[in-house]
């Protein structure tokens, strides 16, 4: 266990010093001048050239790079050339709401999709209906169903709010910034429920497609464990099929669901930036959707590491569980 | 652990279930009326079972013989109410368990009978328990009704340190705990019946013939009454009050397991029988086999449906299904016109007998095909600091003449099989040498003849694959396929076919024409015939060993059967534990064992009654081999310095019954017998550490 997790901290550091090198190749390579985007469009060649010297982008690359890393080691991320900010303070702001987005969808992906799952495997009417929804499902792009949930929800219906993650001025930003708890923290009951309405619509349409994929997983992992022997033998025990299916069936079939819901919870990252833009959703999403035309590098490079970060986390959390879930894998 | 496992016996949990099932201890508990099973697949209807009445007593174990197709595995997932679902089957007739039919019962009720009456051992203990669940856990499931307690369960079907084991998961036991597991959930809710299908038939021989013991004591203790589906006559012999012969899809004949064994009537019995591979099977000429293949479930012929293999034949077999008739006291119930003993035709053994083709006389004196010298082979387990490794080979030498056949013989994890994939250069070895003389190649026949063929190339191009680069057209090198295929008994059209079309004796012939195709120098086998019904192992055997005489092969055979591997091999070598411990003429190390663990396997090997130095438990772990000879943990015949003495080959004499060592082994004499066993090891001699190539070490030649 402590083996693993050691593991994944070195895996992590590779990736991230791989990732953040990445960031610097391509800005080299996207020739959009960040001090000039930062000065503005008028300024004069002179005053581009002094400021690179002070900001050090007229140093080798491997230097800047260097230093960058340098920087991140001591917990400073740079200063964005768009809010004239620290980046570090800037994702301080923006990551909470868009923690509270993804844990959120997250959490719906996982149960949505073991819910479909589990309904489109069994031997019932319905099974076919749930594999129905799970194709079409499949192929809605996430952008258009939140539209789609706008229109309704929103516009037609006049049941949830379409954009921001609160309807009050005065909500509370702390302890945690995520808005769910600080709101209950704060004993705001109406803050609290109006925090939840906010989040259903964006947590939604960012959890349905995992949660297809994860349920599709889990169905198939179902059918075939479902015919393996020893839920024969189960079943020769004298067992109702509901306990084979929970005690037998199941656990036996989440190795592959929890591999499939890693994956997800990667990409997820990528969608919640279209979502949080559609919904004006005050997290990273809408600072990087901002950072990029502004060739803000500092940023978005501060942005890609957190996204990183939490991609090893999650993928370490998956697999501890599966080796929880599975005995035969041991966590060496 | 639940609260319901401490109830005492015999009182049920409140709200259990409605009572179903008759009372107990009258009438048979199970009685089959004139079951029919048949599944659609496609557009074709597969009759598994046609028409079977058959009753059990209480207390009574019934051996279910038939070979894979005859409908035995069917009907005994008919009597647990678990035939699969898709395809959907068409069942109709009465199977009663308990005074329930589980036939017309819907789901419910058939789950409750299984509940309360029934218990199921099924045939590899590996995939039927649940990998993530904690055996004890597993066992207290089925034990919660009878409230039983799980550690005495455990410890009944002879589990050792069973509160330990109660806590393990099943990957951590070995395969004959694992099966013990399986039989102790299967009685864990005191029922009237057990249904086990081949519940030995992926254990080693020591390990089945503890199984069967076990099977045959708690039959005896409980009165439990057993269904024991098996293909192998021998196993349902040991240890049956009766036996019924399926053959597709009906009885054949039913009666005492002794009357059965020693004069069945029906010509398929009698067949069974003969091709069996016992101890005393003559083995200068072919084994007896039963023609032709069993039969397709989709095509029935309308009369006797062993008339196409049956040497008893006659014109009226084919007009009608034949019934049972006959029976009572010692005498078996037969369905067959013309049964064996009665108007015998063709029942002329001698007729039958074939005789190997000539051999090209060998060129005399030591011309060896292979050289293994001392080789190891270690697997790692786990890296790092703590790391371990699997010592499967611990220092092999043997040689293959060319045009020989040596068997390797052992339990699963002797090293066997590495030994083989050594010689084959799947996998290298990590010190000693394995040497081809010029112009000797190996080809591998494997097990699952069907798994080692490409599932979308035709069976012409499997074969043909190995041609290429011999410079041949097109023509040429379907000639040579079609010349291979005939070498092994099968037709040219056989090229088109994909691997799926064809019944699984005919994969392994295809899998012999690859070998064959270009003929190798040595033929490596492992347990090609394991996975084959009886009759289909036979005529594998015969064919190896008609190729090997035809095309000049070493053959190295890899089996856990001494019965095997005394019919297919002049030379015998017995292994434990990554070491040889015995070898020689495969006659006398079958007619007379040298080392205690060969006659342990002697012992093992099931027959009728037989009785003989049974060995307990199971290989010690090769991760960290016991000292000395690594046998001595399990040796009957073990003495204190066995522990520490070195475990080194020792030539013995070739007089019968003489324990003498003769001089050392140069020029290897085919008749030489080593053995690897401490007490007949000369008291005091210089001792090498590690066990010597090739008996060298023996010089001395006094008596022991």
């Amino acid at each position: 266990m402590i083996k693993l997790v050691v593991k994944r901290v070195v895996s992590m550091v590779a990736i991230l010093l791989v990732l953040s090198a990445t960031i610097f190749l391509l800005q080299k390579l996207s020739r959009t001048d960040p001090v000039h985007a930062y000065l503005g469009a008028n300024a004069s060649k002179a005053a581009i050239a002094r400021e690179s010297h002070i900001l050090g982008y007229d140093r080798p690359l491997v230097d800047q790079y260097f230093h960058y890393v340098k920087g991140v080691l001591t917990g400073n991320l740079g200063n964005s050339l768009r809010t004239r900010r620290g980046v570090a303070t800037d994702l301080g702001a923006y990551l909470p709401a868009t923690v509270e987005l993804t844990l959120f969808g997250l959490f719906l992906a996982v149960v949505l999709g073991g819910l479909l799952g589990l309904a489109s495997a069994g031997r019932w009417r319905g099974a076919a209906a749930f594999r129905l929804i799970m194709v079409s499902g499949a192929s809605a792009p996430a952008f258009l169903l939140a539209l789609l949930g706008i229109l309704l929800f929103f516009n037609r219906l006049h049941w949830l709010p379409a954009t921001n993650d609160t309807a009050y001025n005065n909500a509370p930003t702390g302890p945690t910034g995520i808005l769910v708890v600080d709101t209950l923290v704060h004993g705001q009951l109406a803050m609290w429920i109006d925090a939840w309405k906010h989040l259903i619509l964006p947590g939604l349409c960012v959890a349905l497609g995992p949660a297809v994929s994860i349920g599709r997983v889990l169905r198939t992992s179902l059918v075939t464990t479902m015919r393996s022997d020893y839920v024969r033998t189960a079943r020769s025990k004298g067992l109702t099929e509901r306990a084979v299916l929970l005690r037998h069936t199941l656990r036996n079939s989440l190795n592959s669901a929890l591999s499939m819901t890693g994956l997800q919870a990667g990409l997820m990252f990528a969608g919640v930036v279209v979502i949080e833009t559609v919904f004006a959703w005050p997290g990273i999403g809408l600072y990087t959707d901002q950072s990029i035309p502004a060739a803000d590098f500092p940023a978005i490079g501060g942005v890609t590491l957190v996204l990183g970060v939490g991609y090893v986390v999650i993928n370490t959390l998956v697999d501890v569980l599966q080796a929880v879930a599975d005995p035969r894998l041991s966590l060496a | 652990m639940t609260t319901v496992l401490r109830r005492p016996r015999g009182q049920r949990a409140v709200g259990e279930e409605p009572d179903v099932g008759s009372v107990p201890g009258s009438g048979p508990i199970v009685s089959i009326e004139d079951l029919r099973v048949s599944f659609v697949r496609g557009d074709r209807e597969v009759n598994a079972v046609r028409g079977v009445s058959l009753g059990i007593e209480r207390g009574e174990i019934l051996g279910l013989v038939g070979e894979s197709g005859s409908g035995k595995s069917v009907l005994g997932l008919s009597l647990l109410g678990l035939l699969p679902t898709s395809p959907s089957p068409r069942v109709s007739g009465r199977a009663c368990v308990a005074g329930t039919d589980m036939v017309a019962a819907d789901a419910e009720t058939r789950r409750l009978v299984r509940r309360r009456h029934m218990g199921a051992v099924f045939q590899d203990p590996m995939t039927s328990l649940n990998p993530t669940m904690r055996v004890g856990r597993q066992v207290a499931e089925a034990a919660a009704a009878a409230g039983q307690d799980v550690a005495s369960l455990l410890d009944s079907v002879g589990i050792p340190d069973a509160r330990r084991r109660m806590e393990a998961y099943p990957h951590e036991l070995s395969g004959g705990l694992r099966q013990r597991v399986m039989i102790a959930m299967a009685i864990a809710g005191n029922p009237s019946l057990v249904m086990a299908d081949e519940p030995t038939t992926a254990l080693d021989v020591t390990v089945q013939a503890q199984i069967l013991e076990l099977i045959r004591r708690l039959c005896d203790e409980l009165g439990t009454s057993f269904i024991l589906v098996t293909h192998d006559l021998g196993v349902a012999a040991q240890v049956s009050d009766r036996i019924a012969v399926l053959y597709g899809g009906r009885l054949a004949e039913v009666g005492p397991a002794t009357s059965i064994f020693e004069k069945g009537r029906h010509p398929y019995t009698a067949g069974l029988l003969r091709s069996r591979l016992v101890l005393d099977t003559d083995r200068t000429r072919p084994v007896l086999t039963l023609p032709g293949e069993p039969p397709d479930p989709r095509s029935h012929p309308p009369g006797c449906p062993f008339s196409p293999r049956c040497d008893h034949h006659r014109d009226d077999c084919d007009l009608a299904l034949p019934e049972l008739s006959g029976g009572g006291g010692d005498a078996t119930a037969v369905a067959c016109l013309h049964p064996v003993g009665v108007d015998d035709v063709t029942a002329d053994e001698t007729a039958m007998v074939a005789e190997w083709p000539a051999v090209p006389a060998s060129t005399g004196g030591r011309d060896p095909a292979v050289i293994v010298h001392d080789v190891h082979k270690d697997f790692p387990l786990r890296s790092g600091p703590r790391r371990t490794r699997l010592q499967a080979l611990r220092g092999v030498s043997l040689e293959i003449e060319r045009g020989e056949s040596v068997a390797l013989v052992g339990e699963s994890g002797c090293g066997k099989s590495t030994l083989l994939r050594a010689v084959a250069g799947l996998h290298g070895v990590d010190r000693g040498e394995i040497e081809f003389s010029r112009g000797m190649s190996a080809q591998m026949v494997f097990q699952d003849a069907g798994a080692s063929l490409t599932p979308w190339l035709s069976i012409g191009e499997l074969i043909g694959e190995r041609l290429r680069g011999e410079g041949l057209s097109r023509a040429g090198r379907a000639a040579k396929v079609s010349d291979a295929l005939a070498l092994v008994g099968l037709p040219a059209e056989v090229a088109a076919a994909r691997p799926a079309q064809l019944s699984g004796g005919q994969r392994q012939r295809v899998a012999l024409a690859r070998a064959t195709v270009v003929p190798p120098g040595v033929l490596l086998c492992d347990e090609p015939t394991s996975a084959l019904d009886v009759s289909l192992a036979a005529t594998v055997l015969n064919l190896i060993g008609r190729l090997r005489r035809q095309l000049g092969m070493a053959v190295l055979f890899v089996t856990h059967d001494l019965a095997a591997a005394r019919i297919v091999a002049d030379r015998i070598a017995v292994m434990y534990l990554g070491r040889i411990v015995e070898t020689g003429p495969s006659d006398r190390v079958c007619g007379d064992p040298a080392h205690p663990y060969t006659r342990a396997l002697l012992a093992a090997v099931p027959e009728m009654g037989r009785t003989g130095t049974r060995i307990g438990g199971e290989p010690a772990n090769p991760i960290d081999p016991p000292t000395g000879c690594s046998f001595h943990t399990r040796c009957p015949d073990q003495v204190p310095e066995c522990a520490s003495r070195p475990q080194v080959l020792v030539t013995l004499g070739v007089g019968p019954g003489s324990r003498t060592r003769s001089e050392g082994s140069e020029g290897l004499d085919p008749g030489i017998r080593q053995v690897a066993c401490s007490r007949l090891a000369p008291p005091s001699e210089p001792s090498p550490t590690e066990p010597s190539p090739t008996g060298a070490a023996a010089s001395d030649g006094g008596e022991i």
